[in-house]
C-alpha cells in the first residue's frame, strides 16, 4: 500500500477550482418538415453540464455526489478521471491534471461504473484480472495477495472462474470492484455502484467499501441515487444540481440547513380530533390513533410537554425529516428554477 | 400473400406515420446515408475497369454477347435491381428480435408481423429512392453513352414489373431466412452464406450468360441452366437483361410468370415459417 | 515494449479461449470467409476463360494474377484478424461509453483500442493465400529471385501498416462523430480499389483514380507493390515503388497517430 503523500505534498487529494464543462448539442426536431430543414441546417446550442465547481477532498475522505439525473455528477466524475477535458477551470487529482492522462496518474486511481461492464463478457473474471496485472504492471506476489484478500472480503471465490456472462448483476459488480482495486488505487471513483442491486448485495458492497476506506485508506468519491448508500458510507455529502454545487457538508448539516422542523409520531389511545391536534403542529397524517405531526424545531421543547399532558399519548418518537425527503426537496427546488445559460 | 400484402394498406394512416418516421430516421443519419449511397457505386467502378482491361487484352468484340459498353450498362442496371431486391438488415433483424425476445411484442399486439415488416420495408425503400434518385440519375446521365437506345414501352413496362416483383421476392426470401431464428439460435452465418450465394448467382457479380459454356457434368445442362432454375437471378440479372433486350417476346412473358410464381412460393414459405415458428416459440421459448 | 507484448499476448490468449468456447461458431466463421474467397477465385477463373491477360501487355496473365490475388488474401487476412475486429467494436464502445474505461487505464489508448481483439478465423484466408501463392509461383516460367522473396514479407508488412493507419483514421472519425454506421462499408469500398492490379486504372477516368489511390490515399500500394515484386520480373525500376511503399507506410502511421490523438483530446464521452 502506497501511503506516501501525493505530489502536492499535503493531504489534499483532489483540488478543483472553477471547473466547467459545456457540451454542444444538436437539436433534433420532431416532424418530417423539420427533418428536411435539418438536412441543410442543424441548430445547435450549448449546454452547461458543469458550471464552475470548486471542491477539495482530503486523503481518506468518503464523499457522496448527489443530484438528479443530468445534474452533472457523472460529467464531474469523468473530468476527475480524465476521460473528458473541461471547458474552463482547473483540477488536480493526486497532484496530476487528470485529462493529461499521464500513466503515473492512471496507475493510482480506479473508476467503476455501475451501468457498464468492464470485465470480459465471455470469459471468467480471472482472465480480466490477469489482464489487469499486465496493464498495471502489478508484481505477481502482490497481485496474488491483493486478489485473494479482495475475493475473500466480497466472498466471490467461487465466481472468478465462471464466465462473466453467466453471473448475476450483483456478482458482476463485486468482481468489478475486485478488478478495480487490484492495483491498490489511492483514489476510487464510483459511478452508481449499487444501481439495480438487491438489498443483500448492497449491504455486502457497503461493508466492503467501508473496509476499503478504513483499512486501505482509499479516498472514495461516489455518485448515487440511493440515500442508503449515503447513510451507510459517507460523512460528506455534495449535492449537485444544474451543474453547480448546492450543498457541501456533513449529513447532519444538510438536515439543519434545509429543514426547520422535526417529525413527531404519536400513538394515542383513540383517533384524535383534527382541530385539537393542530394546536401542536401541522398534522401530516392521521391514521386511526397514529398521528404524524410536523413541528418547528425551535418550538419543539415548548410544545412537547403540553402535548404529553393534554393528549392520551401511549408512545412518541421525534425524528429528523428523512434524508430522501430533504434531497428530493432540494432537487425539486432546483428543477423549478428558470433555465439560464445556453 | 393477399392477406399479407393487403393489411398494411388498410391502415393508410399508420403507414404514413411509419413512412414519415422512416424519413426522419434517414435524414437524421444523412451524412452516413449520402456517403453510403455514393459509395455503393465504387465496386462497379473497379468491375468496369477490370472488364475494360479484359476487353483490352482480347481481340474479341464481345464476351457472352456483351460488348464492353453492355457490361457497364449491365452493372449499372443491376444496381437499380439491387436497390429494389436487397433488404439490408431484414433477416438479421428478425432473427435478433427472436433471440432477444422483442418479437413477443408482435405476438401480443394486434398487428400482423410480416405485414408490418413489409409496410416498413416499403416505406424504407420509398425513402431510399427519394434520396438516392439524385445520385442514381447523375451517374446514369454521365454513363448514358454506354446504354443502347431507349427500349420500347412494352420493355420498359416489363422492366418496371420485374423490379416490383424482385422487391417482393427479395423481401420474402430474406424474411423466411430470418425466421430460421425460431429454430436456430445463431443464424448470422446462414445469412452470410445466403448473401454469398445471392451475390454469385443473382448476376450481381457478372452476367449469368457468362456461365453458358461451363459444363456441370449433367449432359446437356450448362451452369447457366442450373442457375436459371433458382430464384436468385430475378433479384439482379433479370431486370437488367430485360432492359438490355436479352429477353424478349414470349420468353419474357414466361420469365415474368416464373418470377411471379417464385414470389408466391416464397410468400407462402414465409407465412408457413411464421406460423410454425411462433407456435414453436410460444411452446418452448420465452 | 515487453509489457505491451505481454498485454497483447493476454488479449490473444483470451480471444483464443473465447473462440474455443464457441467452437461451432468459429468453424462457421472460417467456412464463410473461405466461401467468400472461393467465390472470388471462381470469378477470376471465369474471367480467364475469356482472356489470357488482364490488360494488354501488363504481364498479369493467369498465374501472376493469382499470385496477386494471394497477396491480397494474405494482407487482408492479417488486417481482418488483428485490427479490424477491434475497430468494428469501437463504434459500439463509443456509443455505450466503454471507451471511458479504456481511457482511465495506464496504457496507450491506440494500442488498446486497435489490438484488443483477435479474430483467428480470419487467418484461414491467409493460409489459403499462402498456399495459392505457392501454387502460382511454382507455375511461373521464371521463379522470383532471392531478393524478391526477401522484400516480399517487408512489403506485405508495409501494406498491412497502410491499412492499419487507415483503420486508425476511421476510428478517429468514429470517436469524433460519436458513431459512424458506415465505417465498415467505407472501409470495404475503399479497399476494393486495392483488389486489382493498378494497370487496369487507365484512360481519362482511370488515370486520376490511379493517382489519387497512389499518392493521396496510398491504397494501391498495399497489394500491388508486394505482388509486383513476387510476380513480375525484377528490375532496377522496381525499387521506386518499393521505396514508395515503405515511405507511404511510415508517413501514414505517423499521420494516423496524430489524427487519433487529436480525436481522443476531443472525445466527449457518452452522456451519463
Amino acid at each position: 500500500m502506497d501511503n506516501s503523500p501525493s505530489a502536492a505534498g499535503d493531504a489534499t487529494v483532489i483540488r478543483v477550482d472553477g471547473l466547467a464543462k459545456q457540451y454542444r448539442v444538436f437539436d433534433k426536431r420532431e416532424g418530417l418538415a423539420a427533418s428536411i430543414r435539418g438536412l441543410f441546417h442543424r441548430e445547435s446550442r450549448v449546454v452547461d453540464a458543469l458550471r464552475g465547481v470548486d471542491l477539495t477532498v482530503q486523503r481518506g475522505e468518503f464523499v457522496a455526489l448527489l443530484g438528479p439525473n443530468g445534474a452533472g455528477k457523472t460529467t464531474f466524475l469523468k473530468l476527475l478521471s480524465g476521460i473528458i477535458t473541461p471547458s474552463a477551470g482547473t483540477a488536480t487529482v493526486l497532484g496530476h491534471v487528470p485529462w493529461e492522462r499521464a500513466d503515473a496518474f492512471r496507475r493510482r486511481f480506479a473508476l467503476v461504473m455501475g451501468q457498464r461492464n468492464q470485465l470480459w463478457w465471455d470469459l471468467p473474471a480471472a482472465e480480466s484480472f490477469r489482464l489487469h496485472r499486465e496493464i498495471y504492471r502489478i508484481e505477481p506476489a502482490r497481485f496474488t495477495r491483493t486478489r485473494d484478500e479482495l475475493v475473500e472480503l466480497l466472498d466471490v471465490g467461487g465466481l472468478v472462474n465462471r464466465p462473466v456472462r453467466e453471473l448475476s448483476l450483483g456478482e458482476r459488480m463485486k468482481l468489478e470492484l475486485v478488478a478495480a482495486l487490484l492495483h491498490e488505487p489511492e483514489v476510487l471513483f464510483l459511478d452508481e455502484p449499487t444501481i439495480g442491486l438487491d438489498v443483500v448485495a448492497q449491504h455486502t458492497i457497503h461493508r466492503f467499501l467501508r473496509h476499503v476506506r478504513t483499512e486501505r485508506h482509499v479516498t472514495v468519491v461516489l455518485t448515487t441515487h440511493y440515500m442508503k448508500d449515503v447513510a451507510a458510507l459517507c460523512e460528506r455529502l455534495v449535492v449537485i444540481t444544474r451543474g453547480s454545487i448546492l450543498y457541501d457538508g456533513s449529513l447532519e448539516g444538510i438536515v439543519d440547513r434545509f429543514t426547520s422542523h422535526k417529525i413527531v409520531t404519536l400513538d394515542l389511545d383513540e383517533t384524535p380530533d383534527r382541530g385539537r391536534i393542530e394546536r401542536f403542529g401541522f398534522p401530516c397524517e392521521i391514521r386511526g390513533p397514529r398521528v404524524t405531526l410536523r413541528i418547528d424545531r425551535d418550538r419543539i421543547a415548548d410544545v412537547l410537554p403540553g402535548l404529553l399532558r393534554d393528549e392520551p399519548v401511549r408512545d412518541i418518537s421525534v425524528e429528523d425529516v428523512p434524508l430522501e425527503e430533504i434531497v428530493a426537496g432540494l432537487f425539486r427546488g432546483a428543477s423549478a428554477a428558470p433555465e439560464s445559460g445556453a | 400473400m393477399s392477406e399479407t400484402a393487403a393489411r398494411p394498406f388498410a391502415g393508410l394512416r399508420a403507414w404514413w406515420t411509419m413512412l414519415s418516421i422512416c424519413i426522419e430516421e434517414r435524414l437524421a443519419y444523412r451524412g452516413d446515408f449520402i456517403l453510403g449511397t455514393a459509395m455503393r457505386f465504387l465496386p462497379i467502378v473497379t468491375q468496369v475497369f477490370l472488364w475494360t482491361a479484359v476487353f483490352g487484352a482480347t481481340a474479341r468484340g464481345d464476351i457472352a454477347g456483351y460488348s464492353r459498353d453492355d457490361i457497364v450498362a449491365y452493372y449499372l442496371l443491376t444496381m437499380v435491381a439491387r436497390a429494389f431486391s436487397s433488404m439490408p438488415g431484414l433477416a438479421g433483424g428478425i432473427a435478433r428480435s427472436v433471440r432477444d425476445g422483442s418479437i413477443k411484442k408482435y405476438l401480443v399486439q394486434p398487428v400482423d408481423y410480416v405485414g408490418y415488416l413489409l409496410a416498413a420495408r416499403i416505406a424504407h425503400k420509398l425513402v431510399y429512392y427519394l434520396v438516392a434518385a439524385l445520385p442514381f440519375a447523375a451517374i446514369f446521365f454521365v454513363c448514358r453513352g454506354f446504354f443502347p437506345p431507349l427500349p420500347d414501352a412494352t420493355t420498359v413496362a416489363a422492366f418496371v414489373l420485374s423490379l416490383v416483383l424482385s422487391f417482393l421476392l427479395g423481401f420474402f426470401m430474406e424474411a423466411t431466412l430470418g425466421m430460421l431464428g425460431f429454430w436456430f439460435l445463431e443464424v448470422s452465418s446462414v445469412i452470410f452464406a445466403y448473401m454469398l450465394v445471392q451475390y454469385l448467382l443473382s448476376g450481381h457479380m457478372f452476367p449469368i450468360d457468362m456461365l453458358t459454356g461451363i459444363p456441370t457434368g449433367i449432359p446437356g445442362v450448362s451452369l447457366a441452366d442450373l442457375v436459371r432454375w433458382l430464384p436468385f437471378e430475378y433479384t439482379a440479372y433479370f431486370p437488367a437483361a430485360v432492359w438490355l433486350g436479352k429477353v424478349r417476346g414470349w420468353a419474357l412473358v414466361r420469365a415474368l410468370a416464373i418470377e411471379a410464381g417464385w414470389v408466391v412460393a416464397m410468400a407462402l414459405c414465409c407465412r408457413l415459417a411464421w406460423r410454425r415458428g411462433t407456435r414453436r416459440y410460444s411452446a418452448f421459448g420465452g | 515494449m515487453r509489457r505491451y507484448l505481454g498485454i497483447f499476448l493476454t488479449f490473444a490468449r483470451a480471444c483464443l479461449v473465447r473462440d474455443m468456447t464457441f467452437r461451432a461458431n468459429f468453424l462457421l466463421e472460417c467456412v464463410t470467409s473461405l466461401g467468400w474467397m472461393s467465390m472470388n477465385l471462381a470469378f477470376y477463373l471465369l474471367v480467364f476463360t475469356f482472356t489470357p491477360e488482364i490488360g494488354r501487355g501488363t504481364g498479369w496473365t493467369r498465374e501472376p494474377f493469382f499470385a496477386f490475388v494471394a497477396t491480397g488474401l494474405i494482407v487482408n487476412s492479417i488486417v481482418q484478424a488483428f485490427f479490424m475486429p477491434s475497430a468494428e467494436e469501437l463504434t459500439e464502445m463509443v456509443r455505450s461509453g466503454g471507451l471511458d474505461s479504456v481511457l482511465v487505464q495506464p496504457l496507450d489508448a491506440q494500442f488498446l483500442l486497435s489490438l484488443h481483439r483477435v479474430e483467428y478465423s480470419s487467418l484461414a484466408n491467409g493460409l489459403v493465400g499462402v498456399g495459392l501463392l505457392g501454387w502460382a509461383v511454382s507455375r511461373f516460367t521464371a521463379p522470383p529471385p532471392a531478393i524478391a522473396w526477401l522484400l516480399y514479407p517487408l512489403l506485405v508488412a508495409c501494406g498491412v501498416a497502410i491499412l492499419y493507419a487507415l483503420i486508425i483514421m476511421l476510428a478517429a472519425a468514429t470517436i469524433l462523430l460519436g458513431r459512424n454506421q458506415s465505417l465498415y462499408d467505407f472501409w470495404f469500398y475503399l479497399t476494393n480499389f486495392s483488389r486489382y492490379p493498378a494497370e487496369i486504372y487507365a484512360g481519362p477516368w482511370g488515370g486520376p483514380i490511379r493517382m489519387i489511390c497512389t499518392f493521396v490515399i496510398p491504397i494501391l500500394l498495399v497489394v500491388n507493390v508486394p505482388a509486383r515484386v513476387i510476380a513480375q520480373p525484377f528490375s532496377a525500376g522496381s525499387w521506386t515503388p518499393i521505396g514508395g511503399a515503405v515511405l507511404a507506410a511510415a508517413v501514414m502511421l505517423v499521420v494516423s497517430r496524430l489524427v487519433f490523438q487529436a480525436a481522443l483530446a476531443k472525445y466527449r464521452s457518452a452522456s451519463s
